[in-house]
């Protein structure tokens, strides 16, 4: 097995835009970040397999030129567990938008607390 | 035997199938949850004690041999984890509904028309036990993925601001570890071309040493992540005290700890002990000093139990770095006993929350009159946490500084030291804690010699007077009053400032609540009764972490 | 000789169970209940005198039971002269502390069920302390006192000051035995052994072993309130005065004292053990002696005497001699008897007179002669002077310390004048007490019960007899001394005849009536001394600092801020698995470009739409952008040979952007902007981002060239078809081979779905309760309700061209259309899903194309077309689901392993002659699952939101289902 130019740099630069997308406080950009990375593992998934024909009995030319099948598997799940979680984060996404009416994430106000000052001593 | 093993895992998801089905009838949905988690556990109970006396046990899952199919394999660290969690889990439950049944509707769900507080409860208790039993790198993957999403619902359910925001930081930093795993899964398959951990175990030894440091490296992050290890740990003292008492109870107990099982796991398997020992123990001390600090710094005692909860990860780190028989035995042990013990801590929070309306100190009084048996129910544990002796933290500390000791070398020593300062330190948050909500005189009534149900036992009865629940009920749920950072902020404005009514207020506690709390904390207690045995037993477990071919034999088959 | 010997635990387990059951007795008869309590120590005292006898010649009783042998812990008692000595202290003065307080404390005091079980319960863990014969359950016992002695006092809960005292004192005794804690096992792993006996009796050596015991030392000076330790003491008599006679004069603070007599035998010898304990000793009883001087409260002035007579403790025990052991030994007896009965007088005059200030107090020796006589005695002893036991215990100890020759003269002289201080605090004492004081108006003190006088006459009359005739008491501890070399007989006795001991108590006496003399005269001429700066600044300084630093630690690394949190934790990707990967070497093994020209134009595609996504300003077109790079990865999955992957990557693509806009169309156009953070800030970001993505170029050009093992899938073709029964490998690892996987995914898909609904369907603003509209019935319910809600004035936002149900955009062409095509795409859908086990398909791309055709009539229909087009709850499809697939797997257990296949030939009506594979009930499970929770997500993120939307701005109430 080799790697692959192309497909390292394609992963590369998802993971690069994605995770500039997920550090930010706005939560769209925090979930097309997330959908972005997620494309990168996937196809770093695809890259850890050898890739051809698709592995179906009798239609690829025997298994020699095959595509490893097992990393699809990993991708075909990886892509529904994605799907669920992005619907769940768009959920939250509208549901702090419809209590805060704002798309942007606060500080944790405890913390803010804390940086106030010591709660004395007992 | 070995049938139990797919089936202890699948109860608990055949019983979020049915709860859906039944999502309408509450009391329904009740009765299979409690159902499913009670068979679950007499099943791993049964596993248990079997593979005590003979050995892992294996499943080859739809007949396909591993390393091709997907192999369940538990020894006994494997099972002991399974039962301890299905334990708490099913206390959490029963103290969950107590709660509900006492009239909390906001509290998880069923202020949302669609209830989903019970299949995500049973969705978690399902990832939870495969991450366990996962004999496969991939489906260890999957049993996170389950365990998250299901906890991603728990951390937000009632939908308030507050959870919303500490629900988001959870789910995000969760996301990118899961992918970071996920990359690693990719990247290891590419490297050995199986995901099969006892194949892998045999398949890394052949590679170059340096890239299998890569990707022990990369395990460890995310895994890391997972367990809360500093400084990759500030996400949890930001969302877990947010949840609801029960959620936050069973995911301080349990999910921090499957990171730090998937540790061990590869740690021991994969990476025969070596490698990154020296960065296990430093992480471990800086885990140790800088949660015990946050827990110093915290006004809320549900924050300062999230911080110390940080801090004794870093306990259990050092007993993996230390690793060999001793260290492994210490931490199996320790593992047990934090498991119990934060769970137990923080149903008590959640009994003070229900009582007082709040965990923020300044706000609380007088609790230790007002309420006797839940003293007795947060003093324990919270002591037990202390490392106070005879207790169980005292034991596991024992164990892990004696495999420290014993190790030899000086950064082992200073791990020690620091571990002693970590414990003084829990101890004086704890006290102080203590003193001030519970022996204080409620800010409120500020002679408290007339506080209210002083006559002893007076938290004891669980009869739920409705008409307080009426007027005290809004009151005692921060979480539904609307802008929760709102509500957030004045958490540790001063005593005297207009802190809510409900410290003077005669909520009665509801027996189940206390029920669930008294037995999760005499579990605990029973750790040091039995200490023999089971220390023994953990140190069989450890016995199997450090051989582990023998794992591999039993997955593989003999070479 | 263990017969006689053999029930010890059990009396621990019988005293700490007693100590369970107190507080409840306490609560039920009241404080009366105390004098009953008082029998089980009382009966420990008898039991143990019995066993004296036999000790008297050095042999000693032990008892072994397992506890934890894995932590070499062991219930391990052993009885020795030493411990046979401390346990009589310990329950005598138990037994009389606990008569006491049944009168001591009023009737209505709430605080006496915590007081009786936590007394008990340190009367247990104390005889367990001495008994003890394991280093660690030494250490257990030791810390357990700490805890109690913390219970009890803060007896005056609601007392700021009683708190602090407190947890003062639990941290200074906890942060010493954590140091003997670490002592302790650092000892035991040495040595190789826990028990203590067999480390004494061969001691190991070396560095470690000398660390281990200078450990040990710093816990017994720390619960011996030696300096540095010693303000919490003091402090510590906020606690009930019964409590402090007990444990902070007569036996806790004994501990150390214990510990350093136990150890001397083995380890006086170590460089640092005589002058360290000789020093901090001196120091302690001089410095304390001087403090005692200028106490007003009569409780604190003992208590300084305390402390100070510690000091001499360690002086003593700390030489090692042999006579100065047994002088030790001697005196703790003494000072147990004298302090404890000094301490009853002391709470008598407070019960009775209602203050303990000597300049309040005044002609007390003329009305309470019988306690005054019983002080007097006692200060007797305290002084050193006969015929009381402290006289010939204190010659012994100017014996012992000269015995050590040369290094012993200096201790003696500073003993000496620590006794000079004695004496002086001694007779201040007695006059603040009792004397008729020029100028304070008579004490008139109420009637003292006989529960208090009665103890105090036991303790006074021991010390009287002891002090009388020393010789049977000499003779017990002889074999103590003899551990050590062994004394001359006759150490403790009333006459030695003219020696330096005498003349030192001569001096000690006279000097301390001077020093006494000379601080009266100062303080008539000026007022009363001032009892100085309270003790303990040095902690709360500490205490104050420590919060200090938490604070400040905690506001650097705990931000609170998520970008901060994914930040750090991106940091420690890049430094530590990047920094490995650097430093391991490896180098890129063979690299290959894509041997397709499609495949490489397909990544530049894919990249470009990521950056674009980075640059894209609304919300919508970055959504779309990011689809568009979905799409294509599902292009280049189909040139990589997985038409699977892109079928259902098509599919996921489709909902997850349907979910997207249906969500971003309900919010504001700029909801993509962010509040601009600094160009610091975003520096950090571009290279974290950089960093991480180079990492992972690297890692996907550098591991796979690595791989030297055929892959486990290797010919797994054959094995599918054939064990599997199907042609399409993926597929028949999905739903066979690793079955369990989907599992897991499927069970993701509901826990998310439900997440959805729980969400989505809550009342606004906030999760207030709403029992009725349930997904599924709430759209039912929405019927007419809604409508009428829906056809009100639209609002500014949500957009309107989504809001399906509005009147105009509704197109009955459009609807009949997708009603046609709908039940085709679902009979497609059923098809994919019946071939997917040997073509491209399956369970999860059948459902998806379900949920789109269900995603269409919504689209088309809105919410009331899609109520008609699924009219069930989306629950119970995905509830069923999930039990269809637990269900084969189940059905599979039965017949062997979970999921295994069987496989029948059946012939299906429409699509013809189908192979059956019995996991295509799985798949039929997942079917089920996949299609009920895109319409949870639809039902949730569509209908749900119109009707809100709707509700909002009609601003009518939804009918409760």
């Amino acid at each position: 097995m080799t790697g692959d130019a192309f497909l390292a740099g394609v992963i590369g630069v998802l993971f690069a835009a994605g995770v500039y997308l997920m550090v930010s406080r706005n939560l769209i950009r925090v979930l097309l970040g997330f959908l972005l990375v997620g494309h990168g593992t996937n196809l770093l998934l695809l890259a850890a397999g050898t890739w051809g024909a698709a592995p179906i009995v009798g239609e690829s030319g025997g298994p020699a030129g095959e595509a490893d099948p097992l990393p699809q598997a990993f991708v075909l799940t990886s892509i529904v567990i994605t799907l669920a979680v992005c619907c769940f984060l768009l959920a939250m996404v509208f549901r702090s938008y419809q209590l805060t009416r704002r798309a942007e994430l606060q500080t944790d106000p405890e913390d803010v607390l804390v940086e106030a000052g010591p709660g004395g001593a007992e | 035997m070995t049938a139990l093993l797919p089936v202890s895992v699948m109860l608990p998801l055949l019983g979020a199938g049915l709860t859906l089905v039944a999502r309408r009838a509450a009391g329904v949905q009740r009765v299979i949850s409690v159902l499913a988690l009670a068979v679950q556990l007499v099943t791993e109970c049964a596993m248990l004690i079997g593979i005590d006396a003979s050995g892992p046990i294996v499943m080859h899952l739809g007949g396909w041999a591993a390393p091709v199919g997907i192999a369940l394999v538990a020894d006994r660290f494997a099972a002991i984890l399974m039962v301890v969690s299905t334990v708490v889990t099913l206390g959490v439950l029963v103290y969950a509904i107590s709660q509900e049944t006492a009239g909390h509707p906001g509290w998880f769900g069923r202020g949302s028309s669609a209830p989903a507080f019970h299949p995500a409860m049973l969705i978690m208790a399902t990832g939870v036990s495969n991450a366990f039993v996962a004999g496969d790198l991939f489906n260890l993957f999957v049993s996170f993925e389950i365990l998250l999403t299901a906890s991603y619902v728990l951390l937000t359910v009632g939908g308030t601001a507050e959870r919303m925001r500490a629900g988001t930081s959870y789910l995000v930093v969760s996301l990118l570890s899961s992918l970071i795993f996920l990359a690693a899964i990719a990247l290891v398959y590419s490297a050995t071309g199986t995901v099969n951990l006892a194949d892998l175990a045999g398949r890394l030894a052949d590679l170059p040493r340096g890239l299998v440091s890569v990707l022990q490296a990369l395990l460890l992050v995310a895994f890391g992540i997972k367990a809360a290890v500093w400084p990759m740990s500030a996400w949890l003292p930001d969302s877990y005290p947010n949840a609801p008492a029960p959620v936050t109870a069973v995911f301080a107990g349990l999910l921090t700890k499957v990171g730090i099982y998937a540790i061990i796991r590869v740690q021991t398997l994969l990476f025969g002990g070596q490698g990154f020992v020296t960065l296990l123990m430093w992480a471990a001390l800086a885990t140790m000093l800088v949660g015990i600090l946050g827990a110093v710094a915290q006004g809320d005692i549900k924050r300062m139990l999230s911080f110390t909860l940080v801090s004794h990860i870093g306990y259990l780190l050092f007993g993996v770095a230390i690793g060999g028989h001793a260290g492994l035995a210490a931490t199996v042990y320790y593992v047990v006993h934090h498991i119990l013990v934060q769970t137990a801590l923080f149903l008590a929070a959640g009994l003070i929350e229900q009582l007082a309306g709040t965990t923020s100190v300044s706000r609380l009084g007088g609790l230790a009159t007002r309420a006797p048996l839940l003293a007795v129910l947060f003093f324990i544990p919270a002591m037990n946490l202390g490392g106070v002796p005879p207790l169980s933290g005292f034991l596991g500390k024992i164990g892990l500084f004696q495999a420290g000791l014993a190790a030899g070398g000086a950064l082992p020593a200073v791990v020690v030291a620091a571990g002693t300062v970590t414990s003084l330190l829990t101890l004086y948050a704890i006290v102080r804690i203590w003193g001030r909500a519970f022996w204080r005189p409620a800010p409120q009534d500020g002679d408290a010699e007339e506080a209210p149900d002083a006559a002893p036992g007076a938290g004891g009865d669980g009869d739920t007077a409705p008409a307080a629940n009426g007027d005290a009920m809004p009151a005692a749920v921060p979480a539904v009053g609307g802008d929760g950072i709102a509500a957030a902020t004045p958490r540790r404005a001063a005593g005297g400032g207009p802190a809510p009514a409900p410290v003077a207020s005669r909520v009665r506690l509801p027996g189940g609540m206390l029920a669930a709390t008294a037995a999760v904390v005499l579990v605990g207690v029973a750790l040091t009764a039995a200490a023999g045995p089971l220390y023994g037993l953990a140190g069989r477990a450890a016995d199997d972490l450090g051989h582990p071919a023998r794992y591999v034999t039993a997955v593989l088959g003999q070479p | 000789m263990t017969s006689a010997f053999a029930p010890a635990p059990l009396v621990l387990a019988a005293m700490f169970a007693a100590a369970v059951a107190a507080p409840a007795l306490t609560a039920r008869f009241g404080r009366r209940s105390l004098i009953g309590l008082a029998a089980l120590p009382a009966a420990v005292a008898v039991w143990l005198a019995t066993l004296l006898p036999g000790l008297t010649g050095g042999a000693e009783y032990r008892s072994r039971t397992a506890w934890a042998p894995g932590l070499s812990l062991a219930l391990d008692l052993r009885l020795d002269v030493l411990s046979g000595v401390m346990c009589l202290v310990i329950s005598v003065i138990g037994a009389a502390v606990l008569v006491y307080s049944a009168r001591y404390f009023p009737p209505d005091d709430d605080g006496l069920p915590k007081y009786a079980g936590s007394l008990v319960a340190f009367a247990a863990a104390m005889l367990g302390l001495v008994l003890a014969d394991n280093l660690i359950l030494l250490v257990i016992f030791w810390e357990l006192t700490g805890i109690l002695s913390y219970l009890l006092i803060a007896h005056r809960v609601r007392k700021r000051s009683s708190r602090q005292a407190a947890s003062q004192a639990l941290m200074v005794t906890t942060a010493g035995g954590l140091a003997m804690l670490v002592g302790a096992v650092l000892l035991g792993v040495h040595a190789g052994t826990f028990s203590l006996s067999a480390i004494l009796a061969d001691p190991p050596g070396g560095a470690a072993t000398a660390v281990a015991v200078a450990l040990l030392l710093v816990g017994g000076i720390s619960k011996s309130a030696v300096v540095p330790f010693h303000f919490w003491l003091p402090g510590a008599m906020a606690a009930p005065t019964p409590a402090s006679a007990y444990l902070h004069a007569a036996t806790m603070v004994k501990a150390g004292i214990y510990l350093f007599a136990r150890l001397a035998p083995a380890f006086a010898t170590l460089p640092f053990w005589r002058p360290g304990l000789l020093v901090l000793g001196g120091i302690t009883m001089l410095a304390a002696g001087v403090a005692a001087l200028r106490q007003r409260d009569l409780k604190l002035l003992l208590a300084y005497g305390t402390v100070s007579q510690l000091g001499l403790l360690t002086m003593l025990t700390g030489s090692g001699t042999p006579d100065a052991l047994l002088a030790g030994a001697a005196m703790l007896i003494g000072h147990a008897t004298f302090k404890g009965a000094l301490f009853f007088v002391v709470g008598i005059i407070d019960t009775t007179t209602g203050t303990r200030d000597l300049s309040a107090l005044s002609g007390l020796g003329r009305r309470m002669p019988v306690p005054a006589a019983l002080a007097g005695l006692s200060a007797l002893s305290m002084a050193g002077l006969p015929p009381m036991i402290g006289f010939p215990a204190k010659e012994a100890g100017y014996a012992g310390l000269l015995a050590a020759g040369d290094a012993g003269h200096w201790p003696a002289v500073v003993m000496t004048a620590g006794s000079v201080l004695t004496v002086a605090y001694t007779a201040r004492f007695c006059w603040g007490a009792f004397a008729s004081k020029p100028g304070v108006p008579p004490t008139r003190p109420s009637r003292a019960s006989g529960w208090l006088i009665g103890p105090t006459v036991l303790l006074v009359a021991v010390g009287l007899v002891l002090g009388l005739a020393p010789g049977p008491l000499d003779r017990l501890l002889q074999p103590l001394a003899a551990l050590a070399g062994g004394a001359h007989p006759g150490a403790l006795a009333l006459w030695h005849g003219w020696t330096w001991p005498l003349a030192m108590t001569a001096i000690s006496l006279t000097g301390g009536l001077a020093v006494y003399g000379i601080q009266r005269a100062v303080e008539r001429r000026r007022r009363l001394a001032a009892p100085g700066r309270p003790a303990g600044v040095g902690y709360r300084a500490l205490a104050a600092g420590v919060d200090v630093l938490a604070a400040r630690v905690t506001a650097g690394t705990q931000r609170g801020s998520l970008p901060v949190s994914l930040g750090s934790i991106l940091v420690v990707l890049v430094a530590f698995p990047g920094g490995v990967l650097a430093a391991s070497g490896l180098q890129s093994g063979r690299i290959s470009v894509s041997a397709e020209p499609s495949q490489a134009v397909l990544t530049v595609l894919i990249a470009a739409f990521a950056v674009a996504a980075l640059r894209a300003r609304r919300a919508l077109g970055a959504v779309l952008t990011v689809g568009g790079a979905g799409y294509s990865v599902a292009v280049l999955f189909v040139l990589r040979g997985a038409p699977d992957l892109a079928l259902t990557q098509i599919l996921v693509e489709t909902v997850t952007l349907i979910a997207a806009v249906l969500v971003i169309v309900r919010m504001p156009p700029d909801a993509l902007a962010t509040t601009r953070s600094g160009v610091p800030a975003r520096a950090v970001r571009v290279t974290l981002a950089v960093c991480t993505g180079a990492l992972m170029t690297a890692l996907a050009l550098i591991i796979p060239g690595q791989r030297r093992a055929a892959p486990v899938s290797d010919g797994l073709g054959p094995q599918a078809l054939q064990l599997g029964g199907g042609h399409n490998v993926v597929n028949v690892i999905l739903v066979d081979v690793r079955g369990w996987d989907t599992f897991g995914e499927i069970s993701v898909l509901v826990a998310a779905a439900v997440g959805v609904s729980s969400l989505i369907f809550l009342r606004r603003p906030a999760g207030v309760s709403r029992p009725g509209a349930r997904p599924g019935s709430g759209v039912r319910a929405g019927g007419p309700g809604g409508a009428g809600g829906a056809t009100g004035p639209r609002a500014a936002d949500p957009s309107p061209w989504l809001v399906t149900d509005a009147v105009p955009r509704r197109s009955l062409l459009l609807e009949v259309a997708t009603r046609l095509v709908f039940h085709l795409i679902v009979m497609f859908s059923l098809y994919v899903l019946f071939v997917g086990h040997d073509q491209p398909g399956g369970g999860f791309a059948a459902g998806l194309i379900a949920g789109i055709a269900l995603t269409l009539r919504y689209l088309a229909g809105g919410r009331h077309e899609l109520a008609e087009a699924a009219p069930v709850d989306s629950g119970i499809v995905m509830g069923m689901g999930l039990v269809v697939a637990a269900g084969t797997a189940a059905a599979g257990l039965v017949s062997g392993a979970a999921l295994t296949s069987a496989i029948w030939q059946v012939d299906l009506p429409v699509l013809g002659q189908l192979r059956f594979v019995s996991s295509t009930l799985f798949d039929i499970g997942v079917y089920l699952v996949v299609v009920g929770m895109v319409l949870e997500v639809l039902r949730s993120l569509g209908s749900e939101l119109d009707r809100q939307a709707g509700t909002a701005t009609a601003g009518v109430p939804e009918p409760v289902a």
